[in-house]
């Protein structure tokens, strides 16, 4: 009897966080398919009148979101590619370190660069580039994001690399490969699901970030997703249809990847942190 | 091997941060961009004493946001991952959708939740008064006394997956063996949960909570993008207000100075919580 009450009141409680979880997001969907004038009405609708799409198409046209959402994807693809391949090699040399003590304080000082706020070192970057005219440039941008995101990536690659025993590589270097080829062909397909992780992770990360980019873009065409959004919100007011559609074309490309990556993302972070 | 990746760690990271402290101890005005000279501790002096910004409420306001943040997500995070732990059918695709909120950018949520507390038309309201809990309408955002409580509301929504996702892991890492010994001996479910479960997962618990400490007081997002600090300050924290007097006041000196003041906060702070909360290893 007792039993079954549990049965139950898990249930009920994982049902409550199910429903927390989603309201927002099902009421931005839904604002975002209204107009304006369901909208602004009073009682709210928790389903539009009628669903209609104006706001995705003024978003795309007048807004012109599809430039700012195609300068995101490529340079968050490209930036995450990037910084993957960096940390991979990283993390493999990290991690066949034989020395404890270089490797231990290598490790460190990589966790120390999580620790400051990102935005002790937005200012002095910020002047350092516009010292060398390279502000206002998407190049920089991702120069800086490979930056941000190496520190975790290599922390990351490394826990994945020593779950892979050395024989591997050893193997193949006996079989004729040369340490390249041996690296390539043998031991990074083995980590195929680290290296989806640490591509999520930066790419969620990359796609997400508001100030950094703020800082270094001022040119219009030049905007992130993020940036956009902010520019949305002027001293007037909020025009929630523009925005809410928005908000939602910003959600897309991350849950789809947070979504796939996700498993991968929860292995490699919990890898290196819980024993056994 | 490894070299690359110091490079540009040492450029893009180190050196910007020495700059940053360097920059905090200098008059750095966009205005005056020719008098860049030694101000000593004129910065920090000018952010303390700032007649518009309590500075002292600028602390409350960042303790009571760190706090009961990390406390309220570390707590349903953590049941979360309790009730998440036996296996059931279609975990896999509830535990996609109750973890979503995680990969959506601060900002981002940050507009949609000051949207759902929206005076005049949010969801928060609508519901509240439909279940008869108030009968008039509060406007959270703009209220001093709400504005601080709906911004935690958002920061935990956005932080429960952290802690479910870690404490699921480290909950599953547990030996069996531990709880059917335990279960022989006599021990009820509580008593196993506190003797065996809580020690053996305090290592993850402790780096997660530390971690999770440090990204909250350094990612001002969800702020910027319900409240912006207002009303009245109620909800600036140290990070905001750092935020504005970058992009505000271009005032560069004052701006480094704080990011100075929460970098020597988070220093002590982890160095005193890994002092005291550590037995044994923290494996990092």
């Amino acid at each position: 009897m007792r039993h079954i009450l549990w049965v139950i009141l898990r249930f009920v409680l994982l049902a409550f966080f199910l429903l927390l979880a989603v309201l927002p997001l099902y009421w931005i969907i839904i604002t975002s398919l209204k107009g304006n004038k369901d909208i602004y009405t009073y009682p709210l609708l928790y389903f539009p009148r009628h669903p209609t799409f104006k706001s995705y198409e003024a978003l795309f046209s007048f807004a012109k979101f599809g430039l700012y959402f195609r300068n995101s994807i490529v340079l968050s693809l490209v930036s995450s590619a990037v910084a993957v391949l960096i940390s991979l090699f990283s993390g493999f040399g990290l991690s066949r370190l034989r020395k404890r003590n270089a490797r231990n304080r290598v490790l460190l000082s990589l966790y120390f660069t999580q620790m400051v706020p990102g935005f002790v070192l937005m200012i002095p970057l910020f002047t350092m580039l516009t010292y060398i005219r390279l502000t206002d440039n998407l190049v920089t941008l991702a120069v800086v994001y490979v930056s941000m995101m190496l520190a975790f990536s290599t922390i990351m690659a490394k826990s994945f690399f020593d779950r892979v025993p050395v024989s591997l590589e050893e193997a193949a270097v006996i079989d004729g490969c040369s340490l390249p080829q041996a690296l390539f062909r043998v031991v990074f397909p083995v980590t195929l699901p680290g290296i989806a992780a640490i591509f999520s992770f930066c790419f969620v990360n990359i796609w997400n970030e508001l100030f950094i980019a703020v800082m270094l873009i001022s040119t219009n065409g030049k905007m992130t997703v993020p940036v956009a959004l902010n520019s949305f919100i002027s001293k007037a007011g909020i025009s929630w249809d523009t925005l809410s559609a928005g908000i939602v074309v910003a959600l897309l490309p991350t849950m789809i990847i947070f979504g796939i990556g996700q498993r991968y993302i929860v292995a490699g972070l919990t890898e290196g942190s819980v024993k056994g | 091997m490894i070299l690359p990746t110091f490079i540009i760690l040492t450029v893009l990271w180190y050196l910007p941060m020495i700059r940053g402290l360097i920059i905090a101890f200098q008059h750095y005005n966009m205005f005056n961009l020719s008098d860049t000279s030694f101000s000593g501790f004129a910065n920090f002096a000018a952010v303390i004493l700032d007649p518009n910004v309590s500075f002292i409420g600028v602390l409350v306001n960042t303790f009571i946001w760190v706090f009961a943040s990390l406390v309220l997500q570390f707590g349903l995070g953590f049941s979360l991952a309790l009730l998440m732990r036996q296996r059931f059918r279609g975990r896999g695709i509830y535990s996609g959708f109750v973890f979503y909120s995680w990969a959506l950018s601060g900002f981002a949520i940050g507009l949609v939740w000051s949207w759902m507390f929206n005076g005049e038309f949010g969801v928060v309201n609508d519901l509240l008064m439909r279940s008869g809990v108030i009968h008039a309408k509060i406007p959270f955002l703009s209220n001093p006394h709400f504005a601080m409580m709906s911004v935690i509301i958002a920061n935990v929504w956005y932080g429960i997956p952290f802690f479910a996702i870690m404490m699921l892991s480290a909950l599953q890492s547990v030996p069996r063996e531990l709880y059917e010994s335990a279960q022989i001996d006599g021990a009820g479910k509580t008593r196993q949960l506190l003797s065996i479960t809580i020690p053996y997962v305090m290592p993850v618990i402790v780096s997660t909570t530390l971690l999770r400490t440090i990204w909250i007081m350094n990612f001002p997002d969800i702020i910027y993008g319900m409240t912006d600090g207002g009303p009245v300050n109620t909800t600036t924290t140290l990070a905001i207000q750092m935020i504005n007097k970058v992009f505000q006041d271009y005032n560069y000196g004052q701006g480094s100075a704080i990011g100075v003041i929460i970098m020597v906060i988070l220093f002590t702070f982890a160095f005193f919580y890994l002092r005291i909360l550590s037995r044994g290893e923290v494996q990092l």
